[in-house]
């Protein structure tokens, strides 16, 4: 083995890698190379501007893994490819989609009733993400297996080396070989043909890495950590300043919205005469959908009936003013105190017939809006009012307690016909307010019907205490659901 | 050395001699003078300060259109009803389809060990990505938000919340494009590493060794790297080709897989691809003719050469052709009233001339190419490949404007009017193209050295 670190004056502090010989065409290089592995060296290397054929099997070099690292990767990039179409575009797997994923969820497209996830659409794009990853595979494979990129090598500071990118062609044996010997083997490679060789020694003063480069490589390191602590920093607080807009988005428009007042345009002049952005319905116009002219149907009121005064409000509708309704604001207080019973209609409207669905529809109906007050029951005893009924107790809140709808009065038939429960809960009664905006007039209808069925039932008001908190439970026997369906509420 | 063989006509041939590739008596070094000389000129010429100043000019207007449309949006354009597609898609295709010639200069000639493509497919690989990027910009600028560019890849966006439909053909073009603009970089750039290295060798300037140090990764030329590159470079053109025959099939597709009359058809695939190796090609020609002129290139970018161009151009002509007829007779063939009004339409109606300028430009002009004469005159196929260019140009316009503007509903019927931004920023793309040419032209080794040095015969050739 040659000397391992010189102290020889002129070569400085340096380390010798190996002898580098110059040839000046490639079927010499190719010759040396067969006979430096003949002659039993195996760290060798050889430099050419171009590949040289037939240097392959002169130095020993063993074909590259590369193309399995390419097909590995290939055959990966195929399910990469379908998961991620089938993923987020929402497929399934027995029944279980991805788009009830609680995070990213998939997406499904219902497009003229296509199959959310079929494999002729999704070639294409599988397609391309094998080539995609293949060709990053072998391009950024090739850079690791020749261990690029590799700035600095012995190598670039021989002068005469830069002519092996140009036109000269080099072959190195290193000291690393177990055969190299400085003597012999210079004159080996003369003896092959080299032009010319030389030492290639690696400087060992510079190795090391400037001290100033870490503390600069440390100080970018943490400026560059600043932006991301920003915008994470950012992002879990809350801050009232409107949010910044680099790009409006369309999010502020020419435009005036309903109910806005018109813009004003040049000289006083406005789109409309009115300074209405919009314009309001022609006069006696009614939208799709809201013809309500049977009155038995809308209001529960007999069509032969003639009212005794009638109200015309500002959009023209009739509405019949029924005894003292505190939530009209619109009866004048004027209106007849008397209630005319008899112009409520007895039976459902013809359009209305009774069945278990219905019953079934006005149960659940019944449940969201009136249990609150009313009690699931129908007892008049629901959480508000035991909650009001504590708070009265202590005298914070005054409170009239709900109807129970097993009161005689409520469930006498000529007192209280089937078009006046429609109209009490159209339009509230006393207390109690008006839903015919929130319940649709099917639904009331199917309400009505499932109040009959839970009279009919006849259970009996429970005693309740009203305790301290409010926490009243009613009684067991109050569960009517089952037992309204078995009866006919047509009275 | 290398025979000496100072007659430049390289275009006979001899079945008993193989062709010489490289003319002039050139060596390795030779080469390498000859290619280097381009980028170590103290001064360029001032034919190149002359060709980049009129191109980044164009460049200017290109983007100060694109900075109007993104002002006001995308109505700045001529599109609107029907024809929701103009010029924009025009745009993309062609360039797109100018792009292929690269791909296939560089990976399917290298698969069919063509060497005459060593000398020229650096340049066409180059024209490859500048024609991607070209292209890349009418699509990226008329999605109109460009700011949510990202939306078209699967990202997951927090207020968006949904993900791009797998089943759209346009969705699947930018997959195909992004993907062959990568592999395009990769594969230009992966080939370039070595000749970088050769410039780095040689550059006196501190900048310079800094940045072509870099960029050569500190390539050495060593047999084990070439080893492993030469098969990297193998399995990459193996990727590229179907690559490059997949990206215009799935641009195709944006049309195809639609049901408008005249885009309905299964030839598109087939025939697109063939249109836009036969544009890419005479791009390729009107870029090298020039070029091995204004730098003396002519050893290495040989007649030879351009006459292999000039059939390769006249052979895609006569299947792009082949298409037009095969179009003209499905629409007889097939007894559909729409299909066959909308050929009818294309060749007589009110875009008759669009039509005939597409066919005597794509088809009867390149028939010059039978001639010697013509296609071993440098300036003369210059000449047709322009013509061949705006043919191809007019091609994805008919295809696009003559089928919308005439559709299944009479009462939407219309004529297509474009804008002055239309024509500006089609202008400017040129503009754009060419500057990045340029600047490659002089930055960058023009021809692969590495590779033309591996096909000069060596001494036990002969």
């Amino acid at each position: 083995m040659a000397e391992e670190n010189t102290t020889d004056p002129t070569q400085g502090n340096s380390k010798l890698v190996g002898l580098l010989a110059q040839f000046d065409d490639p079927d010499s290089l190719v010759h040396a190379c067969d006979q430096a592995r003949q002659a039993g060296y195996t760290k060798t290397d050889a430099y050419s501007p171009f590949p040289v054929h037939g240097i392959d099997p002169a130095l020993g070099i063993k074909r590259t893994v590369l193309p399995f690292i390419v097909l590995g990767i290939a055959l990966g990039a195929v399910f990469i490819g379908l998961g991620m179409q089938w993923y987020t575009n929402g497929g399934s797997i027995g029944g279980v989609s991805t788009d009830e994923s609680p995070l990213f969820p998939g997406y499904r497209f219902k497009i003229s009733g296509k199959p959310y996830f079929s494999l002729p659409a999704n070639i294409p794009v599988t397609f391309e993400v094998i080539v995609l990853s293949s060709a990053f595979a072998s391009f950024f494979g090739m850079w690791f297996l020749n261990k690029l990129p590799m700035l600095a090598n012995p190598l670039h500071r021989i002068s005469r080396f830069k002519r092996a990118t140009n036109d000269k062609f080099f072959l190195m044996i290193k000291n690393a070989d177990a055969k190299f010997d400085r003597g012999s083997t210079e004159a080996q490679l003369n003896e092959w043909g080299a032009v010319a060789v030389e030492e290639c020694r690696q400087d060992l003063t510079d190795i090391r890495l400037p001290g100033w480069l870490r503390l600069v490589a440390l100080i970018g390191a943490i400026l560059l950590m600043l932006p991301p602590v920003a915008i994470f920093r950012a992002m879990g607080m809350t801050n009232r300043a409107p949010r910044l807009h680099f790009m409006p988005d369309m999010d502020w428009q020419d435009k005036s919205k309903t109910q806005t007042v018109s813009p004003r345009l040049v000289n006083d002049e406005f789109l409309f005469a009115d300074e209405r952005a919009m314009r309001a319905p022609v006069d006696g116009s009614v939208a799709r959908g809201q013809l309500d002219a049977d009155p038995e149907m809308y209001r529960g009121i007999k069509r032969d009936y003639t009212p005794a005064v009638s109200v015309t409000t500002a959009t023209g509708s009739v509405r019949t003013s029924l005894g003292p309704n505190q939530n009209q604001q619109d009866v004048p207080a004027a209106a007849p105190p008397a209630e005319d019973v008899s112009m409520f209609i007895t039976t459902f409207p013809d359009e209305i017939e009774v069945t278990e669905e219905l019953l079934a529809r006005g149960q659940q109906r019944f449940n969201i809006y009136c249990t609150a007050c009313h009690g699931f029951s129908g007892n008049g005893n629901g959480l508000v009012n035991q909650r009001a009924l504590a708070l009265a107790a202590t005298g914070k809140a005054t409170w009239t307690t709900a109807k129970s709808l097993h009161d005689p009065m409520v469930k006498d038939p000529e007192k209280n016909p089937i078009g006046r429960i429609f109209d009490t809960i159209t339009n509230g009664r006393a207390t109690m307010g008006p839903y015919g905006d929130q319940i649709p007039t099917a639904d009331r209808w199917a309400i009505v019907a499932y109040v009959k069925a839970l009279q009919e039932t006849g259970i009996e008001p429970p005693v309740v205490v009203a305790e301290e908190g409010g926490a009243v439970a009613e009684g067991t026997t109050t569960e009517p659901s089952k037992t309204g369906d078995g009866t006919k509420p047509r009275p | 050395m290398a025979t000496v063989n100072p007659v430049l006509d390289n275009t006979y041939d001899d079945a008993a001699k193989r062709t010489p590739l490289v003319l002039g008596g050139l060596d390795y070094a030779g080469v390498t003078d000859d290619v280097c000389k381009i980028w170590e000129e103290e001064k360029p010429q001032k034919i190149w300060f002359l060709v980049l100043g009129v191109a980044f000019s164009l460049l200017l207007v290109l983007g100060a259109c694109v900075g109007h449309l993104l002002m006001k949006g995308t109505g700045v354009w001529g599109n609107n009803n029907p024809a929701y597609w103009g010029w924009p898609i025009v745009n993309f295709v062609f360039w797109v389809g100018i792009g292929h010639a690269g791909t296939l200069i560089s990976a399917i000639l290298f698969l069919f060990r063509q060497n005459w493509r060593t000398s020229i497919n650096r340049a066409a690989e180059a024209m490859t990505i500048f024609a991607v990027i070209c292209a890349g910009l009418f699509p990226g600028i008329h999605i109109g938000r460009v700011w949510a560019f990202y939306w078209l890849f699967p990202v997951p966006t927090e207020h968006l919340a949904m993900w791009p439909n797998f089943r759209s053909p346009l969705l699947w073009d930018v997959f195909a494009v992004s993907t062959y603009a990568t592999v395009s970089v990769l594969f230009w750039y992966m080939g370039m590493v070595p000749d970088i290295a050769t410039f780095r060798d040689r550059c006196k300037t501190r900048i310079g060794k800094l940045v072509y140090g870099l960029l050569s990764l500190g390539w050495t030329g060593s047999a084990r790297a070439w080893h492993r590159y030469e098969i990297a470079y193998t399995i990459l053109a193996a990727l590229a080709t179907p690559l490059v025959l997949s990206v215009h099939t799935i641009v195709s597709f944006d049309f195809a897989v639609s049901q408008v009359p005249g885009w309905h058809t299964t030839i598109f695939p087939p025939y697109f691809v063939a249109g836009a190796i036969f544009s890419g090609f005479a791009m390729v020609v009107t870029l090298l003719v020039p070029v091995r002129k204004m730098y003396g290139l002519e050893n290495l970018i040989t007649l030879r050469h351009l006459e292999n161009m000039c059939k390769i151009i006249m052979a895609t002509g006569m299947m792009v052709g082949t298409a037009y007829g095969i179009e003209f007779f499905i629409a007889w063939y097939s007894g559909v009233q729409y299909e066959s009004y909308a050929f009818y339409n294309r060749a007589f109606g009110n875009y008759w001339w669009a039509y005939w300028i597409m066919v005597s430009c794509n088809v009867l002009i390149p028939q010059v190419f039978w001639i010697k004469w013509c296609r071993t005159t440098p300036w003369f196929m210059v000449i047709i490949c322009i013509f061949v260019n705006i043919g191809m140009w007019f091609e994805r316009f008919v295809i696009t404007v003559t089928s919308l503007c005439r559709d299944f509903v009479p009462s939407s019927w219309a004529y297509f009017h474009p804008t002055w931004i239309d024509l500006l920023m089609l202008i400017g793309s040129f503009g754009l193209f060419t500057t990045l040419f340029a600047l490659f032209c002089r930055y960058l080794p023009v021809i692969a050295m590495a590779e033309v040095k591996g096909v000069i015969p060596r001494d036990h050739d002969h």
